[in-house]
């Protein structure tokens, strides 16, 4: 029985792209169909996750019987389950938000079916316990993201989606070259079974090769400075539902492969690693921070503050204490949440704007008719600042208090000024859409604002009871310190 | 036949880097190609292994390896489908922006 509460919330999305397909021609019963599915595939999360939690152990399936580390595994670890459920709660407000949307993209008979393949790409990648078969997954999250951008009603979104392709292309080549050199390595592919191994053999050769590899694969896939410079114009470019997955989950996928190569595969020779990630991630929060100060487009802004935050996240991860890995795991969720809420919002000013942008000077004195999103928008703007009641204030307390039990005084510094400049962009864009006078804005039905209603409520939620996230991360963190147990478990 | 294969994957490689940083948006596709190729044919070597003892430590006489086998037929079905993705795209952008060069498509710059 527990092994359908992990092949249902993989199997409904998955099911659900061809038969959502072959309803196209009826898009009201596709796109309910759609959401009805991700919000079954959610309450199975939840079960799995209440599985997980009571049980103390990993929920594996054999696929095909095979034993491992023969045979491809999914196993649901408390991290996976964390990814999943915050993965699932936000598709979920994206699928609501595209029943809503006013945009020509979720009209087109393929949406559903491509948002769904997303939803399996995310759900799979996070529950595997094989390497190739996250490769796999990664890969479909890339296809249907690349297709959903392309489609988009913004002109450019091809270009955004050829650039968003071409480097995932590479991140993949690179993704296989990474798998090859620890096969070759070590012979087995089985997460639980490579560490195992590379713990008992860290110098074989091509180990060095194959961990340089992922780190790059994973530095694409999260987008950290300086592998950026394609995620503004493709997190600005596509659709908003779609945007709002790209920039909250999408990227939280190279998090995961940090986290696990960090805490799982390399646990003796990540120092160097470790160092890396808080360099690179202290780089992405001043360059983000600046990049969404100086540019001109609202949705271009939240881009680049997605580099910022991701900044934190692996910042979080190199300091690798548990303190400090919960950290990186609450600010994973809350970002996801709040950063898929504020491109809904500014996707949802843009199509209340006269011409249908988010520039500046098109949304600009747009909000004055629609006072309820301006309320949200500020308390997004505030969770990202990390302002309390809001969930944000508890993520950047636990990070800078991790920081200040690692004594990492310097990097703590850095980030701990660079953040002041979020405060500075979201009170700056929040006055100009909602307080700066424009007499083009006119009264115009947009996208329906319940969606990121929805969370920022809890967003809020989190902010004002953080107790039940702050201690399902701290047992992640337990779990994650403790490889040894996690490879048991699976090999067992 | 080692040697001669690392020699051939490591000629692809470099004419695939070569070739995805030139600013022709084709040849930059071509690029792709080769180097999925060049990565695919690695990933075939690993398993067809020339040594006393095969990739697969518990083995005891030379035999090639399958696993990696599987694992390129995976890799290059989704190469191809990226690859027809990826050329699908470029039909796009060359009708639109009448250019093939990757300076003159740069409408997001704006």
């Amino acid at each position: 029985m527990t092994a359908w509460f992990l092949l249902l919330p993989l199997l409904i999305p998955f099911g659900g792209v061809p038969l959502t397909l072959a309803l196209r021609k009826r898009r009201r019963v596709q796109s309910a169909l759609a959401l009805g599915l991700m919000l079954t595939s959610l309450a199975f999360t939840i079960g799995l996750l209440r599985t997980v939690l009571t049980t103390d152990l990993p929920v594996t399936v054999r696929m095909g019987s095979w034993l491992p580390p023969f045979g491809i595994t999914l196993t649901a670890d408390p991290l996976g389950v964390f990814m999943v459920l915050m993965s699932q709660i936000v598709l979920s407000a994206g699928l609501i938000y595209s029943l809503g949307s006013t945009e020509k993209v979720v009209q087109y008979p393929t949406f559903y079916p491509l948002f769904l393949a997303l939803a399996t790409g995310l759900t799979g990648a996070f529950l595997t316990g094989d390497l190739f078969n996250l490769f796999v997954f990664a890969e479909i999250i890339v296809i249907s993201g690349a297709v959903l951008t392309a489609i988009a009603d913004d002109t450019y979104g091809v270009e955004a989606a050829y650039k968003y392709f071409y480097i995932s292309t590479l991140a993949s080549v690179l993704f296989l070259l990474g798998i090859g050199s620890l096969y070759v390595a070590h012979g087995t592919l089985n997460l639980a079974d490579l560490a195992d191994r590379i713990a008992s053999n860290p110098s074989a050769p091509l180990t060095m090769a194959g961990m340089a590899f992922l780190t790059a694969t994973f530095l694409i896939k999260s987008a950290a400075f300086p592998f950026h410079f394609w995620q503004p114009d493709f997190h600005a470019a596509a659709p908003t539902p779609v945007s709002a997955m790209l920039s909250s989950l999408v990227v939280k996928v190279g998090v995961y492969g940090f986290l696990r190569m960090t805490t799982l595969l390399f646990v003796e020779g990540a120092e160097l690693l470790k160092t890396l990630l808080i360099i690179v991630g202290v780089a992405g929060v001043i360059y983000g921070g600046f990049g969404a100060a100086g540019t001109h487009n609202v949705k271009r802004m939240l881009a680049y503050s997605t580099l910022a935050q991701i900044g934190f996240i692996l910042v979080g991860i190199g300091w690798g204490t548990p303190l400090s890995l919960a950290a990186a795991l609450v600010f994973t969720f809350n970002h996801a949440l709040v950063k898929a809420a504020m491109l809904m919002l500014a996707g949802a000013m843009a199509s209340r704007a006269p011409v249908k942008s988010a520039a500046f000077d098109v949304v600009v004195g747009v909000g004055k008719n629609s006072p309820a999103a301006g309320i949200l928008f500020l308390l997004g703007g505030m969770a990202l600042a990390g302002i309390p009641p809001l969930n944000g204030f508890i993520s950047k307390l636990m990070i800078f208090w991790s920081g200040v039990e690692a004594a990492q005084y310097v990097p703590l510094l850095i980030i701990g000024i660079a953040s002041i400049l979020t405060l500075t962009y979201v009170i700056r864009s929040f006055v100009k859409i909602w307080f700066e006078p424009n007499p083009k804005a006119k009264e115009k039905a947009g996208d329906h604002l319940l969606a990121p209603a929805l969370l920022i409520a809890l967003s809020l939620l989190i902010g004002i009871w953080a107790e039940p996230l702050v201690s399902f991360s701290q047992i992640t963190a337990a779990w994650l310190g403790d490889p040894a147990f996690y490879i048991a478990a699976i090999l067992r | 036949m080692n040697l001669l294969t690392s020699l051939a994957i490591g000629v692809l490689f470099a004419a695939g880097i070569y070739q995805i940083l030139r600013r022709n948006l084709i040849r930059a596709a071509i690029g792709l190609v080769l180097l999925s190729n060049a990565v695919n044919l690695f990933l075939f070597n690993v398993g067809a292994y020339n040594g006393t003892e095969a990739a697969y430590t518990t083995a005891l006489s030379q035999i090639s390896d399958p696993l990696p086998q599987a694992l390129v037929l995976t890799a290059i079905v989704i190469s191809a489908g990226g690859f027809a993705f990826v050329l699908s795209l470029l039909y796009v952008i060359s009708t639109r922006y009448k250019t093939s060069d990757s300076d003159e498509v740069k409408g997001l710059k704006n």
